[in-house]
């Protein structure tokens, strides 16, 4: 991966972490986590299992009270949901460079 | 003069790119199999079939041994028990695919009526359902020992997959199968080519991995690790589960057409299953 894809890929993941952590309860920034989760595996059929643990454990969290500790999974979800479409992304045309000639 | 040369050398890498793409099955598979016969110059082609062992003769010895008491022998006979238990119609398995099951060497196969990829494994599911009868958990069980049962009496059987020219949804199945193989996928960002074809033979943790060329050949398999029978896509599950991507259903589409291609792959080799596997 170049440095500009590079810078692109964080700067993204960085915007959206930010746009999401400002505003709503923690339960709607796991709702939205699993949205996003579910549109990019609709979208791409790419699904990370991490990403469904990180889900999994935020509302378990806010289910046990931790609300600072769900918000925090939430968002590392959400980050991840942006690698996987990044991932998607990328392999749409990278896996052809793999194959031996 | 340096931007000319970089740009030449991208066009010409974008050109051979372009060509391995729209190379043909009969094409890639050449050139599949020609990467491994560079890279591991000292295994006969024939041997591929024996997997990791074919490269790591230090646990091709322990194998050898292993393959003395074979522990997918209980398999091979729970599965025969299935295989002619009488169905409530009065037929059995044996209605669909001879006396003795040696069919594995038709499979994966080219269904034109259907448009779809069948393997052997859903032949038999199939089969069952169609005579009134419960189908089968794909992975392992009972599933496993009646394809062990099948491919026990296939072995020695070519592997033969056919893409048929004048069905263009059979190369596109084949192309589906080809960019799973080489998509890489999950949080560790792997493709099945990372650790198959590009880094097969080195180490991953305690492990060495296994050529895919010749992967298709020997299954189900005994694997130490389940310490029980287990199908291919069982194994296709595994490798995602392993790399943190979320697998795919057991015989759906992409998984059919991942052995489509990945069978193909391995024409010419001999079916071994099944086999006993680390």
């Amino acid at each position: 991966m170049n440095h500009g894809l590079k810078a692109l890929t964080v700067g993204l993941a960085l915007s959206v972490s930010s746009a999401f952590a400002g505003s709503g309860t923690t339960a709607d920034h796991i709702e939205a986590a699993t949205a996003a989760y579910k549109q990019v595996a609709k979208e791409t059929g790419y699904q990370w299992t991490v990403t469904v643990k990180a889900i999994k454990a935020a509302q378990k969290a806010l289910d046990a009270g931790d609300d600072q500790a769900a918000r925090k999974l939430a968002h590392e979800a959400m980050d991840l949901v942006e690698a996987t479409r990044t991932q998607a992304k990328l392999e749409s045309e990278n896996w052809k460079m793999r194959v031996p000639k | 003069m340096k931007t000319i040369i970089r740009n030449v050398a991208f066009g010409l890498l974008g050109l051979s790119v372009s060509a391995a793409v729209v190379a043909g099955p009969a094409e890639d598979r050449a050139a599949f199999q020609k990467f491994y016969e560079n890279r591991f110059p000292d295994t006969p082609v024939k041997d591929f079939q024996n997997g990791v062992y074919s490269i790591l003769p230090s646990a091709r010895e322990q194998w050898e041994e292993i393959e003395e008491f074979p522990p997918y022998e209980l398999a091979i006979e729970r599965g025969e028990e299935i295989y002619n238990k009488t169905f409530a119609n009065g037929k059995s398995l044996a209605s669909c695919f001879g006396d003795d099951g040696a069919v594995r060497g038709q499979y994966p196969n080219w269904d034109k009526d259907r448009g779809m990829v069948v393997t052997m494994e859903l032949a038999i599911n199939e089969c069952l359902e169609a005579n009134g009868e419960k189908p089968l958990k794909y992975k392992k069980g009972a599933m496993a020992d009646v394809s062990a049962y099948m491919s026990y009496n296939s072995r020695g059987q070519k592997v033969n997959v056919e893409i048929p020219s004048d069905d263009p949804r059979a190369l596109a199945a084949y192309e589906m199968g080809k960019e799973q193989f080489y998509t890489k996928r999950g949080q560790l960002n792997f493709a099945c080519a990372d650790c198959h074809m590009h880094t097969a033979g080195m180490m991953y943790r305690a492990d060495t991995t296994s050529p895919a060329f010749g992967h298709a050949t020997s299954w189900p398999v005994f694997r130490s690790k389940w310490q029980a029978m287990g199908t291919l896509h069982r194994r296709f599950a595994g490798c995602h589960n392993n790399i943190r991507a979320n697998p795919y259903k057991a015989q759906g589409e992409e998984y059919r057409n991942l052995e489509y291609f990945v069978t193909y792959m391995s024409n010419d080799l001999e079916y071994n299953g099944p086999a006993a596997r680390k």
